[in-house]
């Protein structure tokens, strides 16, 4: 694959050393998390040796020498890609962006519409609309995601093209005629509303079961009695406490969406993280998809850090403790 | 002086919608109020009196409820007449929180948690007088200074949980009085709080009224509260009203039956009596007609009073009999900080060397404030709470030393009825089985059917029906749960019962009920008790001996009706002088003192 057409004997065997396929797996994997570590064990003095630094090509200090090896700081190495010989990082960083635009936008929708319904609906509780929010609600979060991407992307970017005036596959990032990059923002519509629909359905159920039970608690019945007018009540004193679990939830699904974006990239053919991995899987280049991996896990820990202090700032009765 | 008239409640229904149709929750209630007077509404639970002020301030949820008929006509000070009933939602605002404002029961849950004190209070004051922010917070902190709050600059800046349950509610009541409102509704502002919280709340009430002179409407369960508080009262029953009048008239000449059982139910302080008066002493219903019974108030009283000589032969009998239980400088100390290795560098001392012990067949009382520690120690006697140092002696075996087996079986001996029918009953579980459980964990009783059978005679002995083996917690009111819970403490046939606050959040007519059962059950299966409970009152009418405990340790120890006469610790003196009397020269003494005001 690497190699294209000319497999000679020696080419494989260089190919295998440079990405050191001619090592069992665990020292493999004693190597990559070598790599991976900013703190790590390198011997410099031996080319030939896997764990080898060139210092032309890799910026690191040294720290001090233990016997053969040298333990130095440097930037975390995520290998490179078996296909194209680029580095992994760089690969993925370059996908990064239309994937974060996208699921933060579905996001972004999501709260906006499922909070507005779903206070709409706990004020109007066993109406009508209640019921129909809450039917569709349990409509949108159970389907999958591939589901209702497939149909919309058929439905709006295929059927009704020429009223919608979107592509059912695009990305977010193109090269134009001229061979510079633009963004082409109507690419992102559908992914969004294909994205988003499960979200919405989640984040109006939790709006509306908080709200209601906010709206019973007694320090509601003292804002009323102040004398304040109902718009006050409900938006200033109720909401405010109902959304705190909501947003608990929000943030918790906005690791969940770029997972999510996986599908749904691969369905509209929109160029991001989740294509890229999607498709180095395909071609079994897995530095790239190990890399890819990483990378959402990290995202998750760092957003559920990130809610954490959230919430403190939220509400006052969360302290956060050393 | 000319009394002036405020408001006029005038044949007022109030209706909730149910499966089974309207339910009249207020059924024809008139009164009227005058400027300046303070009137008690009393009542059990489900009388109708907090449905009754709700709907002064029109503040009945809708749906399910709704005033179906009747006039609320407000006076004000230039002299129109409103109907309140008849409002429009917005006009109605102009008068809440304004010219009527009111006070709720649970502190703890009727401040916002996410807004600071002084924010909320300002807003009401934003909204109503028209002024900036900046205005309102100076107005704000007098209104703290007023009510008495401690360091009321800090007050302003904090969070409702950061304060204490008895600072919550003076919150509450410098936000009701902060517009200087006409009319003052307090719906039970000092049920959920210590006695001790309560008397300097009850205190505080009488002064800002006098200084603001605006009318009270004070609704309680207690006519103890009333006594300490009211001109005239109210007493509703059944969403009724059944007597009103003076509040000298009401203590020294009850009329309606309800009301008498109301004034005896309360535990008497001077005297000890075998079995408080309950409503059934005085009246029966039939078909929903009350029957009236010929006893009054002292005649009830005087039939149970233990004689001084009964005592003394109880308490010799106790003291010489065999001690059950021996507790000896026992500590309980929670790590409140821990430094950067996790080893603990701070305790909160809950329980700090504390030794007694209680006599086979014995009450033994524990009373203190909220966070004197005495929840703990009866917790950690049960080893719920895990001790630092000391002994638990069960019949002379450490408890503190006992492994997990040993354990099991002794704990079937001790049985522990928590403070709060309501959370402590599982709700997913039929009453029948939350009694049962304890049967089939300890393995006693051959099978399922006896042990079902066992349940029923346990249910009849608390004074339940057989019928309800298999119904739900959530149908029952707070009396009948907490006597499911005696139950579920019995099952096991334990001889040794700790009671935390059983009755503390119970109304006063249901308190005497729940106290007569602990009685009876004491002396048909000879329980020892350590019955633990901030009211002195009560304590006192159950226990032998008592205990007085203040942060942690011990304050005073001995017969219950000694420490009563004569207290040795200012503590208990406190304690003492907290609790509501009710007793007419005390309410003569107390109008007196106001007529020069007026």
């Amino acid at each position: 694959m690497t190699l294209g057409q000319r497999a000679d004997t020696a080419s494989v065997q260089a190919i295998e050393r440079e990405f050191r396929l001619n090592q069992p797996w665990y020292k493999r994997l004693y190597f990559y998390f070598n790599d991976l570590s900013p703190v790590s064990a390198h011997k410099l003095n031996d080319e030939n040796h896997p764990t080898y630094l060139a210092p032309n090509q890799a910026h690191f200090v040294k720290l001090f020498t233990v016997g053969e090896k040298t333990i130095v700081l440097k930037k975390p190495d995520l290998g490179r890609s078996f296909q194209s010989r680029r580095k992994v990082s760089e690969v993925l960083s370059e996908k990064v962006f239309a994937t974060a635009i996208l699921a933060l936008f579905a996001m972004l929708i999501a709260s906006v519409i499922g909070i507005v319904i779903g206070v709409f609906a706990a004020l109007r509780q066993y109406s009508f609309w209640d019921n129909f929010i809450l039917t569709s609600s349990v409509i949108g979060i159970s389907q999958p995601a591939f589901f209702s991407a497939f149909l919309i992307a058929i439905i709006f970017g295929y059927y009704l093209s020429a009223l919608t005036g979107l592509n059912h596959q695009g990305s977010l990032v193109v090269l134009n005629d001229y061979g510079d990059e633009v963004i082409v923002w109507k690419n992102l519509i559908l992914p969004v509303i294909a994205l988003g629909i499960r979200p919405v359905g989640i984040i109006a159920q939790l709006t509306r079961a908080s709200m209601l039970d906010v709206l019973s608690q007694d320090y509601v019945r003292t804002a009323r009695a102040k004398g304040l007018s109902y718009y006050k009540v409900v938006f200033k004193h109720a909401l405010r406490n109902a959304l705190n679990p909501v947003l608990t939830s929000i943030s918790g699904w906005l690791a969940a969406l770029l997972t999510g974006a996986y599908f749904i990239e691969t369905v509209f053919n929109y160029d991001g993280l989740g294509l890229q991995t999607v498709n180095s899987l395909k071609n079994f280049d897995f530095p790239v998809v190990m890399g890819g991996v990483l990378f959402v896990a990290v995202v998750f820990v760092i957003v559920n850090i990130f809610t954490d202090i959230l919430y403190s700032l939220l509400d006052p009765r969360v302290v956060i403790k050393g | 002086m000319e009394k002036k008239l405020l408001l006029e409640v005038k044949n007022l229904v109030t209706e909730f919608k149910t499966d089974d149709g309207y339910v009249k929750a207020v059924n024809d209630v008139s009164f009227t109020l005058y400027r300046g007077e303070t009137i008690g509404i009393v009542g059990e639970s489900g009388s109708g009196k907090s449905v009754t002020s709700l709907s002064i301030m029109r503040l009945i949820p809708n749906p399910p409820g709704r005033i179906a008929s009747g006039q609320i006509i407000y006076h004000t000070k230039d002299g129109k007449q409103i109907d309140l009933t008849k409002l429009s939602e917005e006009d109605m605002r102009k008068y809440r929180g304004n010219e009527i404002s009111m006070i709720f029961q649970e502190p703890m849950t009727s401040l916002n948690p996410v807004f600071t004190c002084g924010d909320q209070v300002a807003e009401a004051i934003m909204l109503h007088q028209k002024k900036t922010k900046k205005e309102a917070n100076e107005i704000t902190l007098k209104m703290f200074e007023k009510v008495k709050l401690p360091n009321p600059q800090r007050v302003l800046d904090a969070y409702p949980h950061q304060l204490s349950g008895g600072q919550k509610q003076r919150v509450m009541i410098a936000m009701a009085m902060s517009c200087n409102p006409n009319i003052l509704i307090a719906d039970e502002p000092t049920t959920a709080l210590d006695v001790t919280v309560q008397a300097t709340i009850l205190d505080l009430m009488n002064q800002l009224r006098n200084e603001i002179e605006s009318s009270v409407i004070f609704i309680t369960h207690d006519l103890g509260v009333i006594a300490e508080i009211a001109d005239r009262v109210i007493v509703m029953y059944k969403g009724k009203i059944v007597e009103q009048g003076a509040v000298l008239d009401i203590f020294s000449d009850p009329k309606h039956p309800y009301t008498k059982s109301l004034l005896a139910c309360r535990p008497p302080l001077k005297i000890r009596l075998r079995k408080l008066p309950t409503v059934v002493d005085f009246m029966r219903e039939e078909n929903g007609q009350i029957i009236e019974l010929p006893t009054s108030v002292s005649e009830a009283i005087n039939a149970q009073v233990i004689s001084k000589a009964e005592t003394d032969a109880r308490r010799e009998r106790l003291l010489t009999g065999k001690t059950l239980l021996e507790v000896k400088n026992l500590k309980t100390w929670f790590p409140s900080k821990k430094n950067f290795f996790g080893k603990t560098t701070d305790w909160v001392k809950a329980v700090d060397d504390v030794s007694f012990n209680v006599q086979e067949g014995e009450t033994l009382g524990l009373v203190g404030e909220s966070g004197c520690g005495k929840t703990t120690l009866g917790r950690t006697i049960l080893r719920l709470a895990p001790a630092e140092s000391g002994e638990i002696l069960f019949e002379g075996k450490n408890l503190l030393d006992m492994n997990a087996s040993d354990l099991k079986d002794m704990r079937r001996h001790m049985q522990i009825i928590f403070q709060d029918p309501y959370s402590s009953l599982n709700p997913r579980m039929t009453i029948g089985n939350a009694i049962q459980e304890p049967m089939s964990v300890h393995g006693i009783y051959e099978n399922e059917k006896v042990r079902k059978e066992k349940v029923i005679e346990l249910l009849e002995k608390v004074n339940m029906k057989p019928e309800q083996y298999s119904r739900y917690p959530h149908e029952f009111s707070g009396g009948q749960r907490q006597r499911i819970c005696i139950a579920r403490a019995l099952a096991l046939n334990p001889r040794f019962i700790i009671c935390d606050e059983s009755v503390s959040a119970l109304d006063v007519s249901v308190q005497a009920q729940v106290l007569n059962l602990l009685i009876h059950l004491r002396e048909e299966f000879k329980f020892t008790y350590i019955f633990i409970s901030h009211d002195l009152s009560v304590v006192k009418f159950m226990s032998d001996r008592m205990v007085v405990m203040n942060k942690g340790k011990i304050e005073e120890m001995g017969a219950a009706d000694e420490i009563y006469n004569n207290p040795q610790q200012d503590y208990t003196k406190r304690l003492i002088n907290a609790i509501p009397k009710g007793e007419l020269e005390h309410i003569r003494q107390r109008i007196t003192n106001l007529q020069p005001t007026i």
